[in-house]
Formats: structure tokens, C-alpha cells, sequence
């Protein structure tokens, strides 16, 4: 299991979350789910490298220390 | 553990379509089509247009319940407002996808495929038989299926493709991050679609205003996070809605994801078969995806079909059907992908000028290819883009 910079990793607001999908396919490790329509960071598994943040088109994804 | 021919993940296009072909190909399977949400068609991600030749090959759209309305002209708006119209015939169509996607798993399931809704794959592995275990999540709870081949229509989220090993992963840089608004009580012309482009409106991407009756309309945009200003999807749409339509009311929002790259590398692998956004089967130049979607899943439904006939379900068996894509769809994207990184490279000004350029065409001259002629003889700077297209 590897961390992210300064053990930062990806953290989803739920209220904000449209459940696109989108962020799932940009995950190089794939640290993101859908499981029962609630999107799910795993943070073991999160590189912390920030590839899902920008492009989420309502910014519910963001970093903080894990 | 119940046992089925073909299991079919997501009953969007791709999916009904892939099960309504395999069970047409072969009626004596068993095909089942699993759906995660618990109406098929809803919630609605999309903007709703398709093109008239690629519909009619699954459908017939006139007086169809699931149309909003028949396009006949395409304005192209320049990031100065400068509006280009290029088209003046039978263009295309902004589908009900409710409706749509109703229509055609009823089909599917008419055809006497089994159709589960509000239930979704959670996992699945291959057995020692070769068969796939497929683990699922619904109303009742969890359960299994045994299944022979394994369609993967599930979308961007692509899952189908990984748990087979197939990389379906995307770079930031070919992902359209996209907002639509619905908006009501706007003036535009409802046999009109409407594209603009701009650094500042929609970066890497375009905004669009796709009528669903008069005055109301699916207005969004699709960007690309990497060349934008730091803003996301809606912060953008939420400046040019406001910008164009002010006094417009926005009574519905969705998001979502489109893929602008082009078709994976494998789309196959032992007793599985992946179509459609899954695949990554989508135009990267217009972010179109519902006719390749069909076009992709009727290809995979019959490719399952054939396989299970000749008791041959392996990667070996199923590649035809990746070949066949390609041939078919998949390697024009390969050229609309490098048209569009060309096209990335020009700026405002430029458009701005190629709108005025066209504009000087007559109306009922303005064919393609003499906006082709003129737009490279004015701006000569156009010529690498074109050259990158046909190279």
C-alpha cells in the first residue's frame, strides 16, 4: 500500500456528489467505487495524486490529510 | 446459483441493444440485463442529439414518443457570438432519453430478454469452467449469476472491463467534464442545435443548446478540467448561461462524464465483450455516443450469440468483434482524436475569423467541403489541422 504526498488523499463531500462516475475511470490505482449509489474513496488505496480533483464538474472532490 | 447465456451490465443503448441482438441471433439463450438504477433512463447524463442516419438503423423516429424534436440546422457560434449556420436538412434528433432508454430495453425484453432493474454488479470472477461469476446488489439483496459471456455496457465507471483486466482507465486530458442545465422560457430556434466555442466559455470543450420544445431547452457544456482557469464544469456553465439567457428558469442539473479518446485497446477478453462509453466508443470530436453505443452493442450482442453457439467463448473467439468495431467506427475516431488535439491549438481570434470567413458563403452554397477550400485559402494556418486529420 503506498500513501500520498504528505499523506493527503482524495476525500468526497456527499453532499455536493452526483454520483457521475466520472472520477472512477481517472483513478490510476482505481481507489474510487459507487457502492449502492454512494461514491467511496478507499484511503489505503489512494495515491493522493490528485487526478480526480479538477475534472469532478461540481468540485466535490478534494484532498486532505488522511 | 442461477445460471444465464449472456449477462448484460447497464441497460443504456449499448446494453438493451447488446441483449435484444443476442437474443434475436439466438433465440434459445438465456440473456439477462441488469440495471443498477431503479428506472431505466433516469436519471438522464447526456444532452439528448442524435444523428438522423445512425437512429434509423434501431429506430423509427417519426411521431416516436421518445423524440422532443427533429433538428434540421446546426448554428455554430464563435466565441465572439459570431453565429455560422451549416446545415439545412434532415441533421438529426434530441431524444427523450427516458423514454428512449425505456423503449429500447422494453424492445430487449419483448425479444424475451430478462430485464432486473435497480440492480447492480458488484464483482465478478471466472470459475475453473470458464463461466463468469458475477456477484450482484438489488431489493432483495445479494446474488449470483453464472454467465457464460458477460457484456459490459456500465458506462464511464467501466467496472465490467476491469474486474476482466481490460484498462479502461482514462488521462485527465481526453476526460469532458460536463454541467446541463435544463432551461425554460429562453427565445432560440427549437429546429436548431447550437455549438460555441471559446477558451473562456467551454476550454478544450463546447457549450450547447439542444431544444427539447419551444423554449426549453438542454443547455450545458463540455470542458476540459486540465485547460481550464481552476473553475469546474458548473462554475463555467453557470457564467454562459447567465450571460446568455439571464431570465432563463433552470428546472433540472445534471452531470457527468464524457470520454473523448478513442476506443481501448481491448475490448474483449475470455467470455467478456465491453460496448459503448465502456469501451470508450465515442466520438471525441462531437462527445456523441448514443449511435456508436447501438451501433457497438448489436456488434457484441450477435458476437455472444455466435460464440455460445459454437461452444468458443474465448478472447481468441470474441476478438472479432474488436476487429469489426474498428473497421466499422473505431478508427475514425483515431482521426476525429487528432483533428480534435489540432484544433485545440487554435485560438479565439482564429475562430472568430473562420466564422466571418464562412459566413461570406452563401447559405445554400455552404456545403462541407467549400467551407473546407475557403477556410484553408484564407487562413492558411488551418492546413496542419487539416493535414492532421487526413494523415
Amino acid at each position: 500500500m503506498r500513501h500520498g504526498r504528505a499523506g493527503e488523499v482524495a476525500v468526497v463531500n456527499l453532499a455536493v456528489c452526483d454520483r457521475c462516475g466520472l472520477c472512477l475511470p481517472l483513478c490510476p490505482p482505481e481507489a474510487i467505487h459507487l457502492q449502492l449509489d454512494e461514491l467511496v474513496v478507499d484511503p489505503m488505496t489512494c495515491t493522493g495524486c490528485r487526478k480526480c480533483v479538477a475534472p469532478c464538474p461540481v468540485g466535490a472532490l478534494s484532498m486532505a490529510y488522511a | 446459483m442461477p445460471e444465464v447465456d449472456v449477462l448484460v451490465v447497464g441497460a443504456g443503448p449499448a446494453g438493451s441493444v447488446a441483449a435484444l441482438e443476442a437474443k434475436r441471433a439466438a433465440p434459445e439463450l438465456d440473456v439477462l440485463l441488469l440495471e443498477r438504477d431503479r428506472a431505466v433512463g433516469a436519471p438522464v447524463r447526456c444532452a439528448e442529439g442524435v444523428g438522423d442516419a445512425g437512429l434509423r438503423e434501431f429506430a423509427d423516429p417519426d411521431g416516436a414518443a421518445w423524440v422532443a424534436r427533429k433538428i434540421t440546422r446546426v448554428v455554430f457560434v464563435a466565441p465572439d457570438d459570431t453565429e455560422v449556420s451549416v446545415a439545412e436538412r434532415d441533421v438529426g434528433w434530441i431524444l427523450d432519453r427516458t423514454r428512449f432508454d425505456a423503449f429500447l430495453a422494453a424492445q430487449a425484453g419483448g425479444d424475451g430478454a430478462e430485464l432486473l432493474v435497480g440492480t447492480e454488479a458488484a464483482g465478478m470472477t471466472r470459475a475453473a469452467d470458464g463461466r463468469w461469476h458475477v456477484r450482484t446488489r438489488g431489493p432483495r439483496g445479494e446474488g449470483s449469476y453464472r454467465a457464460k459471456v458477460v457484456i459490459g455496457a456500465d458506462g464511464v465507471e467501466a467496472m465490467v472491463g476491469r474486474w476482466a483486466g481490460l484498462d479502461t482507465r482514462v488521462p485527465a486530458r481526453d476526460m469532458e467534464s460536463c454541467a446541463q442545465y435544463v432551461v425554460q422560457g429562453i427565445d432560440f430556434d427549437p429546429g436548431a442545435i447550437y455549438l460555441q466555442f471559446g477558451r473562456d466559455i467551454a476550454p478544450g470543450g463546447y457549450a450547447w443548446i439542444f431544444p427539447k420544445a419551444v423554449g426549453i431547452a438542454n443547455v450545458g457544456l463540455g470542458m476540459v478540467a486540465l485547460r481550464g482557469d481552476g473553475r469546474n464544469a458548473r462554475d463555467y456553465l453557470d457564467a454562459w448561461v447567465a450571460r446568455r439567457y439571464p431570465r432563463g428558469a433552470r428546472t433540472a442539473y445534471t452531470v457527468g462524464g464524457v470520454i473523448v479518446h478513442t476506443t481501448i485497446k481491448r475490448t474483449c477478453a475470455d467470455g467478456v465483450l465491453v460496448a459503448g462509453d465502456a469501451a470508450h466508443m465515442i466520438n471525441p470530436l462531437s462527445g456523441g455516443g448514443i449511435v456508436n453505443a447501438m451501433k457497438a452493442g448489436r456488434l457484441a450482442g450477435r458476437a455472444a450469440a455466435a460464440a455460445i453457439r459454437e461452444g468458443d467463448t474465448s478472447e481468441r473467439r470474441l476478438a472479432a468483434y474488436h476487429r469489426t468495431w474498428m473497421d466499422l467506427l473505431g478508427e475514425d475516431h483515431l482521426k476525429y482524436y487528432r483533428l480534435k488535439h489540432a484544433l485545440e491549438q487554435l485560438d479565439d481570434a482564429c475562430f472568430n475569423a473562420l466564422a466571418r470567413t464562412v459566413n461570406t458563403i452563401p447559405l445554400r452554397e455552404r456545403t462541407l467541403g467549400r467551407i473546407f477550400t475557403h477556410a484553408l485559402v484564407r487562413h492558411p494556418q488551418l492546413i496542419p489541422v487539416a493535414a492532421r486529420f487526413f494523415l
